[in-house]
């Protein structure tokens, strides 16, 4: 419920402006995706560093980089032609747009498809095993000297949308 | 706007901050990783023979850390020359610098191969034991067997490293001869336990 409301409150239930992003007309959805990644990333890294939890025992799901490309291009090509994702078709869905309803049918649609196919596609599905890779263990720096170059990158773009959206 | 700023501020603060704060892993580095413990296993990365460790201390290797993993008693009965006796149960407690090639042993191999299960467990990835322990020293470093087939070249350098660690080599005959004396040595040196 949190999810969804933070989601509406970002505007994100809103499909022009969710397919805006990928014509570069709105920056919202690359907003909400940098400030929610920047949150977590310090928020595990503080969080573990003052003794809340331990991150070493999170999840991190698996690398597989071709089907993963693959299912990107696709997930990508739904999103732009809907103007909606996974979540945010449930929150169009429940303020009342039909686009919402449109794009959940869509999803369960291709989730039936992709499982029916699967045996003709598993050994896609498992090529180019990775591991549950991380960029502290792709690049081999630090944790903390990670955390802090991405937080550098994040909050430049954020810095450089806001000058831009100013100037507009 | 402000807020905004504000906001930005605190986590680049919290970002820049990140490398000095040290690591937020608890449990840094210790449970198996049992994918590269696999791979060292399969590669051969994971021991090394009596006769290269012997090289080794020989040639005076950099960093090299030799630890005896048997009790006490039997370290002070003979032990590999430079090698320092940490018993099985004292391993956990000690400090490994990140540039030491740590190489173990024990009477047989087992309780190395063991050790060094519990070090990779500990993060511990520069490290390999002799698979066939003190009794492969005593057979391919102090008393090796010059083969006959050898040539002439390769028993001088396995004579050669013998002398060094004030062993000596027996002379072998043919094929026969190697398997018999191969054999005795067997009954002779290797004992019980590991």
């Amino acid at each position: 419920m949190a999810f969804g409301w933070a989601l509406e409150c970002a505007g994100l239930g809103d499909p022009p402006k969710l397919a805006g992003q990928f014509y570069l007309r709105d920056f919202t959805v690359l907003k909400v995706m940098l400030s929610a990644m920047l949150t977590a990333m310090l928020g595990v890294f503080w969080g573990g560093r003052l003794g809340l939890f331990d991150p070493g025992t999170f999840y991190v799901p698996e690398t597989y980089l071709l089907p993963q490309l693959v299912g990107g291009l696709v997930f990508g090509l739904g999103f732009v032609l809907s103007g909606l994702c996974p979540g945010t078709s449930c929150v169009a869905l429940a303020s009342g747009r039909i686009e919402g309803a449109a794009t959940m049918l869509g999803l369960f649609a291709g989730v039936l498809l992709v499982g029916l196919a699967f045996p003709a596609i598993e050994p896609l599905y498992r090529s180019t095993p990775y591991g549950p890779l991380t960029l502290q263990r792709l690049t081999g720096l630090p944790y903390g000297v990670v955390v802090a170059l991405v937080t550098l990158v994040a909050v430049s773009i954020l810095a450089w949308v806001a000058k831009w959206e100013a100037r507009r | 706007m402000k807020i905004l700023r504000r906001l930005g501020i605190s986590a680049l603060a919290l970002g820049l901050g990140a490398p000095f704060a040290g690591s937020p892993l608890r449990t840094q580095q210790r449970g198996l990783d049992l994918d590269s413990i696999a791979r060292a296993i399969d590669e051969g990365s994971d021991h090394v023979s009596a006769r290269q460790l012997a090289e080794w201390i020989r040639d005076r290797r950099p960093g090299l850390r030799v630890i005896d993993v048997r009790s006490p008693a039997e370290f002070h009965a003979g032990a590999i020359p430079t090698a320092e006796n940490v018993p099985i149960d004292q391993l956990a407690k000690l400090r490994f610098a990140p540039g030491q090639m740590i190489v173990l042993y024990s009477q047989e191999g087992a309780h190395a191969g063991q050790a060094w299960v519990m070090l990779r467990s500990l993060g511990v990835t520069h490290a390999v034991f002799v698979p066939g322990g003190l009794a492969d020293w005593r057979e391919e470093v102090l008393s090796p067997l010059l083969s006959a087939n050898a040539s002439p070249a390769e028993r001088a350098r396995i004579a050669e490293l013998s002398h060094y660690f004030g062993g000596s080599p027996r002379i072998g005959g043919g094929q026969e001869g190697e398997v018999a004396a191969t054999a005795q040595i067997g009954r002779g040196s290797r004992r019980r336990g590991c």
